[in-house]
């Protein structure tokens, strides 16, 4: 068929092997570099470290990693930060999606403003935030004060050193990864599709679930995926919210090297929550490709 | 093509063949629903999208909502889908006013100029997805979809996916997927305005012989006049918000009332000119600005003033080109482009802003001055309603 094109051009198959490029392979060499110091090159000092430091001299390597598996203490804390950070997903996903919905379809003109307020609490410092929310959640603070006056709880109690505390601190700072994720696939989703089921047939809610939703599931895995991993990464909010009453293990790690300084342990946990992310990507990573080949 | 499929059971593959014939007597429950918009009118804001329309669709009939973008045809559809509520008046299906349902309860087939197929459903699943909704069993949706399949030719894709199919066939599913519920009206949408130039051609019968097999009242929304034209049995035009003229596709064309459809339908030459006498019962004498001496008659059915000023609209091929006669309009040719089935002739009369335009399906002798005469029969030129 195409037999007589390189007799007329005899050029042409060598060009199209040749096509244009911006930027060659070695553009990337920079990035590489900076990415082998810092990242890298810390990563395997960490794991090394926790199979070397500390106790392990005397109990062998893997000392701190066994300890961390079998010791209840330490099991717990592990399935207390993955239920940490399912809830939190589910809380974000929850909170995230009517807002995401309502920014594609009905927001308009508004839609900038909305993205600004999204971002807004991620400008500010989490410090701040936090601290914020131990105002408004404290015994003499705001909500309190407002529902023992409105006769719904007897009298002011702290509500800042709870879990509830502790989640509505994640679900105020990671909701936003949720919407704009949602918001980005759900853009592509031609409102349509969701005017064709109606006129088929399907209730509102019917469409919901059978048309909008099954096309945005991209976008919630990618938004749950990311909400997941950083509230496993997230201390600072457990540390000033939580009371001691939620110990996970990114808050274990700081206490590890600020309270009893055993670095290597400290570093098993590290690499610990490095694996649980490293599964929650290749999750999303297998779903993605899986749900890719359909649309 | 269509017995080429393997039988799911014995002696199943020779009903297949005969299915487009079961369908239209299945067809005749639903033939003929009339529709009727009852002065029906929507504003967004301060935007007046639809003055107040009435109209009544015909059952079978299948009207064309033709204008240009943001005439009001879209509102009119989408009242009648119920994606809007309308400020005033009411629909009535049939006889059921369904002003205040849902879309989902007014049991009508809708067809997108995006095809709008759900990209995460086969194309068999895409086709059952109404009745899904209605309820039917699994054996009753297998059959109906394999009809439905059959009806718009793409019996063998049933399990494809969505992307793997091209427009053209996108836009046949998308058809079965409206049909496939026995919808009262179906409504279309710029069905082929997606779709290539001759696909959209061997669409637009394809499309109005499916619709006239199944005698099911349509609406057609449209901006392209020769869409609107092939595929209606009438055409409604609609500008700002309100329906200028509504009539068959010829007298449409053949009888614009003004110059906006004049000019929206096809091509037209709009002259100025001035009654001067009554010629014989129905015939007048028009004088033409500009051109001193130069009249044409004008047939009339209403009788016209002598001395009262009139706009005519001619339609380019019917313009007859001749030689230079005292006392006809006289042009002096332009440009002369073959168009494949006709002749254009560009043509510059005096006294006129814009250029006439005649269509020949023959070569003329155009004189090497390029003066020619220029003539009508009296019941071709037009008598617009618009002042001139």
């Amino acid at each position: 068929m195409t037999a007589g094109i390189p007799l007329a051009n005899p050029d042409a198959k060598a060009r199209r092997s040749r096509p244009y490029r911006l930027a060659g392979p070695s553009w990337v060499i920079p990035v590489l570099l900076f990415l082998g110091f810092f990242f890298v090159i810390p990563l395997g000092a960490n794991i090394l470290r926790s199979l070397q430091a500390g106790q392990t001299a005397t109990n062998g390597p893997l000392f701190y990693y066994i300890k961390l598996l079998t010791d209840a203490y330490y099991g717990g804390v592990i399935l207390e930060t993955l239920k940490v950070a399912a809830i939190s997903t589910v809380l974000c996903l929850i909170v995230g999606y009517p807002v995401a919905y309502f920014m594609v379809r009905f927001a308009g003109r508004w839609n900038a403003i909305i993205v600004f307020l999204l971002i807004a609490p991620l400008l500010t410092s989490i410090i701040m935030r936090t601290f914020g929310w131990r105002v408004l959640l404290a015994r003499r603070g705001l909500l309190t004060t407002l529902l023992a006056d409105w006769g719904v709880i007897p009298r002011p109690i702290n509500l800042a050193d709870e879990p509830f505390a502790v989640y509505l601190g994640l679900v105020h700072v990671l909701a936003p990864f949720m919407i704009l994720s949602i918001t980005a696939v759900l853009q592509k989703v031609d409102v349509r599709l969701e005017e064709s089921a109606r006129v088929l047939g399907a209730s509102a809610l019917g469409t919901f679930f059978r048309i909008t939703l099954p096309l945005s599931l991209d976008g919630i895995a990618t938004g749950c995926i990311l909400v997941f991993v950083v509230t496993c990464g997230s201390f600072l909010t457990m540390l000033l919210l939580g009371g001691g009453k939620v110990t996970t293990l990114s808050l274990l790690i700081y206490q590890q090297f600020n309270v009893t300084q055993d670095v290597g342990f400290a570093a098993a946990m590290g690499n610990m929550l490095l694996f649980i992310g490293l599964i929650c990507l290749t999750l999303q990573a297998r779903f993605l490709r899986r749900s890719g080949g359909k649309s | 093509m269509r017995a080429m499929r393997a039988s799911p059971a014995p002696g199943f593959g020779g009903a297949s063949i005969e299915l487009p014939l079961a369908i239209s007597e299945q067809r005749t429950m639903t033939r003929g629903v009339p529709l009727q918009l009852l002065g029906i009118s929507k504003s967004f804001g301060s935007v007046q999208a639809l003055r107040p329309m009435t109209q009544t669709i015909e059952g079978g009939e299948m009207l064309a909502l033709l204008g240009p973008s943001g005439c009001g045809k879209t509102t009119t559809l989408r009242i009648i889908a119920g994606f809007e509520t309308p400020d005033h008046g009411s629909v009535v299906i049939g006889t059921r006013d369904v002003t205040e349902l849902p879309p989902n309860k007014r049991g009508l087939g809708m067809v997108f100029q995006s095809y709008s197929l759900f990209p995460h459903m086969t194309v068999g699943e895409n086709v059952a997805f109404g009745l899904k909704m209605q309820g039917a069993s699994a054996t009753e949706r297998t059959t109906r979809v394999r009809e439905m399949l059959a009806l718009v030719r793409l019996t063998e894709h049933e399990d494809r996916q969505i992307h793997q199919l091209s427009g053209g066939q996108q836009q046949r599913i998308a058809l079965a997927r409206a049909l496939v519920t026995n919808p009262s009206t179906l409504l279309l949408d710029e069905p082929l305005g997606a779709l290539d130039k001759n696909l959209r051609e061997r669409m637009q019968f394809e499309l109005r012989e499916i619709q006239h097999r199944l005698g099911i009242t349509s609406i057609l929304v449209t901006h392209d006049q020769e869409e609107a034209l092939t595929m209606s049995n009438r055409v409604a035009v609609m500008s700002d918000g309100q329906v200028i003229q509504v009539g068959r596709p010829t007298d449409i064309y053949e009888r614009p009332r003004n110059r906006f459809v004049a000019e929206f339908l096809g091509t037209a030459n709009i002259v100025a000119g001035t009654v001067t006498a009554q010629a014989t019962e129905q015939c007048w004498h028009v004088a033409f600005a500009g051109e001193p001496g130069a009249s044409a008659l004008v047939q009339s059915d209403v009788p016209l003033a002598p001395g009262g000023a009139i706009l005519l609209a001619v339609r380019p091929e019917r313009i007859e080109i001749g030689p230079v006669v005292a006392g006809t309009m006289q042009a002096l040719v332009q440009d002369v482009v073959f168009r494949g089935s006709y002749f254009a002739y560009e043509l510059r009369v005096p006294g006129q802003d814009a250029p006439f335009f005649a269509y020949s399906q023959s070569r003329k002798e155009i004189p090497a001055d390029g003066r020619v005469g220029l003539g009508w029969q009296p019941d071709n030129a037009i008598i617009l309603e618009d002042a001139p």
